[in-house]
Formats: structure tokens, C-alpha cells, sequence
């Protein structure tokens, strides 16, 4: 099964390194979208169905926490898993996130692998 | 600077540029530094939590393609790494500091943490950073980069 996947970082060169990662790690894509910021990818979100969204947390304009509020506001969207990719490193941030329904959090760096074991893990390996 | 946080910067620099860049720093003393004779680049970022204060990073302006470069996967030379030069390096010191506040301060507190920005140092601020007891000096693939911690505020 291909998958639709949004990253969402305001850095061009970690959502570049995300599709890289995904490729390296045999994930198989059928459409990468990209959004430099959560409101961004609400804005693709309107459009498109996505079935994985990476997303980071500390980012201008809207933040990752603020986008995953409001995809759980709304009934279509907060069934899409969230996977964040973040810098920080706090078990009290995790866990904060977990509880917002985020499915899972990769610290950075992170390898293909680590990538790879996540992905497995919410679609049950049919990527 | 405590002895215990020069060695945690040592080490997660080291560690960080080695994953992220599979590029291999080694921490210098700032007299033996290869001399720098282009422009440099400095990307700082702040952060607040259970301590507050800033890191800083500065390079020559001709590593920033070589970081982005190695990130990618890509040649130094290829277009798409030469527009994503700076960017690459806000990033890297965006996972240096994560890494560095949580070696630091340990797993439990959260901080906030700006978006880091970048831009050009002279001559004269690159001086200047060096010679801040706050600064540390490292050589990273033959080129000098430099990483300031500065804490306004200690954790509790």
C-alpha cells in the first residue's frame, strides 16, 4: 500500500532529509505534500487526504501542538495519526502529546530505521 | 561555563554534527584553530524553561553548503544544497541545543525554543565570540566552528 504524506517543518532542508529518510527506509509513497508551518498544512489538508502526517512542533506562524488541536477539532481529520518529529527531548513534552492523540515521536536526529519501525507501527507494516 | 557543561557542548556537538552530517568535529583550543579568511555565519536561538539563556553557532560561510551537503545526501556544488546552505545550519544547531538542554537538564522539564535565525558575522564578531569564556572552539572537517552557551538562568 502507498501512502499520502504530509511533513510539516518550517526547515526546507529537514523536510527534504524526512523524504529522503522515507525513501531510504523502503517506505512506499504515493504523494509527499509538504507544509512549512501547521497552517500550511491545514491549508492541504482542506484539499487533500493524507494518510501520515510528520509533523515538527516548533515552528512560526502556527506550531505543531496548535495544528494537532485543531485537527482533533475536526471529526475527518483527527483520525489522520500524527507522527512528531522534534529537537526536544522532554518525556513530560511526549507524554503531553501522546495525550493530544499523537501516535508517535521521533527525537532528532533519527535514522531510516527509527523512521521505518514508526511507520510500521501504525499501519501494521502494509507500507 | 561549569566543566560539566563544556563537556555535555563537547559531546553533543561531536555526536550531533557525526548523525545528522556524518561530518566528524573535534573540540580545539581556540589558539590552534584553523584561521579564518571568509566570511562567517552565526545562527542563534533562545530558549526558556527551568533555565533560560541562548546558543549560539558560528562557521565560515563556505561550511554551510558542506553541511547541507552531507544532510542531503547531495554535492556541495548542486543548486538545491546551495539554497538550502543556511537553513541546513539553523537546523543542525537547532538539534544541537534540544539535545544540549536535555543532557543538561535532564528528561522531565519542557522549554520553549525559538526559531533559530542566522546571519552574517564580520571579522570583528567573530573575534569577539572566540574570546567569550562562554565559547567553545571546535575544528570540524578542517574548517573552525565556534558554539556559545550562555545561561541567564540555572536550573533548579
Amino acid at each position: 500500500m502507498s501512502l499520502n504524506i504530509l511533513v510539516v517543518d518550517d526547515s526546507i532542508t529537514v523536510r527534504a532529509v524526512i523524504a529522503k529518510t522515507l525513501e531510504v527506509a523502503g517506505v512506499s509513497v504515493n504523494c509527499l505534500y509538504q507544509a512549512a508551518n501547521g497552517k500550511e498544512a491545514l491549508d492541504i489538508l482542506a484539499e487533500q487526504w493524507v494518510d501520515l502526517i510528520f509533523s515538527d512542533i516548533n515552528m512560526p506562524i502556527m506550531g505543531g501542538v496548535e495544528m494537532i488541536e485543531k485537527l482533533n477539532a475536526d471529526a475527518t481529520l483527527s483520525c489522520i495519526p500524527v507522527i512528531v518529529v522534534s529537537t526536544e527531548g522532554s518525556a513530560t513534552r511526549m507524554e503531553e502529546l501522546k495525550s493530544k492523540g499523537v501516535r508517535a515521536y521521533i527525537r532528532k536526529p533519527f535514522t531510516p530505521e527509527m523512521v521505518r519501525k514508526v511507520v510500521d507501527d501504525i499501519t501494521g507494516g502494509a507500507s | 561555563m561549569t566543566n560539566e557543561h563544556t563537556e555535555i557542548l563537547n559531546d553533543v556537538f561531536c555526536d550531533v554534527t557525526e548523525k545528522l552530517a556524518f561530518m566528524f568535529g573535534e573540540p580545539s583550543e581556540k589558539d590552534e584553530l584553523p584561521p579564518v579568511d571568509t566570511e562567517c555565519i552565526e545562527a542563534r536561538m533562545t530558549f526558556a524553561g527551568p533555565m533560560t539563556g541562548s546558543l549560539t553557532m558560528a562557521v565560515p560561510v563556505e561550511m554551510c553548503p558542506i553541511i547541507a551537503a552531507n544532510v542531503l545526501g547531495m554535492e556541495p556544488d548542486d543548486e538545491s544544497v546551495q539554497a538550502r546552505a543556511t537553513d541546513a545550519l539553523t537546523e543542525l544547531l537547532n538539534v544541537i541545543c534540544g539535545n544540549i538542554l536535555t543532557a543538561i537538564a535532564g528528561e522531565q522539564p519542557v522549554f520553549d525554543l525559538t526559531v533559530p535565525t542566522a546571519h552574517a558575522l564580520s571579522a570583528e564578531d567573530w573575534a569577539k565570540l572566540l574570546e567569550d569564556p562562554d565559547t567553545l572552539a571546535f575544528v570540524l572537517e578542517d574548517l573552525p566552528a565556534l558554539l556559545q552557551l550562555k545561561l541567564e538562568s540555572l536550573p533548579t
